[in-house]
């Protein structure tokens, strides 16, 4: 097993057992996320004929302001135990922790999106089906790691910026709209009136496009990121 | 005139205000009024070379971001700065003249089906996000991060565009394709003059402002200077 694999399997279980211990995050994310779809039941969906239509929008806003709360607290509990200065001066890339932050945050998008997507169907489009439901939970995933990979990444700038609470939302949020605007439509694509594979493929195209890229700008300029 | 950097940026600004003029005056009285739009597609000439110019001005700084995180000197954090403010400024233009096209055409302000006119919402909303990122951290780390967030928005920026347009509902005229131009030679020449104004618009404006905060920051080390001989001079006298 190589150095660079065992690095990251220690970072990882460290967050993950942190986070199974205290359950802080992925609490509060989940009730934050059923709480904005019932938000959207009783303001809208009571008011209009048309919800089926917005399934995919209502259930993409929810996990997109969701994603706010979970990427936040990135780097927090280092910051508060006063770990964080012990993790940068450790022998570690700086790649790896942002690999390790990214998959963390996957894993607590995907257990929002396991909630919010059933709680789309039955609340906006009762008449969908199982394989429907699967179909929006596949390009779900592949925007979890665009959202992730962006979010882990501002997060680590924030980190040591003032009003860091203020600033990660306004910095994260207009980085995602597109992924977002994909995600939704992938949505759109299975759940709306006439169904379309092509245009499902299409955004499942682009959000992975979208991956790679930040990706890509990830790894040609993260290590100018923790460069303290 | 002997400072050559001033000398320059009068040339360029004199060719630039000649271009902008004739433009103006091309784009209104010159060019053939299209068939199809009637006057308000003249707004054209200004809105595509505007945009243009905004999406000039984001790249600069994305090479300046790029240059400033390998050499780590102040000249291109300075342009990096410069270039966003002015893209920024340029994006906003872009949508003003957009909304101006829309209610003539279609009677309304903003149509949200229009995916160019959101695009440049959601530029405006990442680039805002830069300044308030940059006076947030302190010292070197401001001028890093400011470089880093060009990079990334940078790097939005396209991925914006391809998102909103692949949306379904497209009503915004496609006047430069895959294709090529769909303008007749007529209407292409002043679009051209146009853009070459706005491009020497925003190089003349970038240079204006680089100028100012380089007199700004001798103003302040001259300042600093004659304080010190102040104090020294006033420690020998007593």
């Amino acid at each position: 097993m190589s150095l660079t694999w065992r690095q990251l399997r220690a970072l990882l279980r460290k967050d993950l057992r942190i986070e199974l211990r205290t359950r802080e995050t992925i609490a509060a994310m989940l009730l934050f996320a059923v709480v904005a779809m019932l938000i959207f039941q009783f303001a809208v969906a009571q008011r209009s004929a048309e919800v089926t239509l917005l399934a995919g929008g209502f259930a993409w806003a929810t996990i997109a302001l969701t994603a706010v709360l979970g990427v936040g607290r990135t780097w927090v509990p280092e910051r508060e135990q006063r770990v964080i200065d012990g993790l940068l001066v450790a022998p570690v890339p700086r790649l790896v922790f942002l690999v390790a932050r990214t998959v963390v945050l996957v894993v607590y998008l995907t257990a929002v999106e396991l909630v919010v997507m059933p709680l789309a169907v039955v609340f906006f489009a009762p008449d969908t089906g199982l394989s429907d439901l699967g179909l929006v939970l596949v390009s779900g995933l592949v925007a979890n790691v665009g959202i992730a990979l962006v979010g882990a990444f501002l997060a680590s700038m924030s980190v040591f910026s003032r009003a860091r609470e203020l600033l990660l939302p306004v910095l994260f949020l207009p980085v995602i709209v597109p992924n977002v605007i994909a995600a939704a439509g992938a949505a759109y694509a299975v759940l709306g009136p006439a169904p379309d594979v092509a245009d499902y493929r299409g955004y499942c195209l682009f959000l992975g496009v979208y991956a790679v890229t930040f990706g890509l700008v990830a790894y040609a300029i993260y290590d100018y990121v923790l460069d303290d | 005139m002997t400072d050559p950097a001033a000398r320059r940026l009068a040339i360029l600004g004199s060719v630039t205000g000649a271009l902008l003029a004739a433009a103006v005056l091309g784009a209104f009285l010159v060019a053939p009024e299209d068939a199809d739009q009637g006057v308000i597609q003249r707004i054209f000439y200004f809105h595509v070379s505007i945009a243009l110019v905004s999406l000039i001005a984001f790249a600069v700084s994305f090479v300046s971001g790029i240059l400033y995180l390998r050499r780590r000197d102040q000249k291109y954090d300075e342009i990096t700065v410069v270039s966003v403010g002015l893209g920024l400024m340029f994006s906003g233009l872009v949508v003003i003249t957009g909304s101006i096209w829309a209610k003539a055409s279609w009677g309304t302000w903003w149509v949200w089906e229009d995916p160019r006119l959101v695009t440049y919402l959601i530029v405006i909303l990442l680039y805002a996000a830069f300044f308030m990122l940059r006076s947030s951290a302190e010292g070197e780390r401001s001028a890093r991060y400011s470089a880093i967030f060009a990079v990334v928005a940078f790097a939005a920026v396209p991925l914006s565009f391809y998102s909103v347009r692949v949306a379904s509902s497209f009503v915004h005229p496609v006047v430069i394709d895959t294709a090529g131009s769909k303008v007749p030679g007529s209407m292409m020449v002043w679009f051209l003059v146009s853009l070459a104004g706005m491009i020497g618009l925003f190089f003349t404006l970038l240079q204006l402002e680089l100028m100012q905060r380089r007199a700004d920051r001798s103003l302040r080390d001259l300042k600093v200077r004659l304080e010190r001989a102040a104090e020294r001079r006033l420690s020998r006298a007593v």
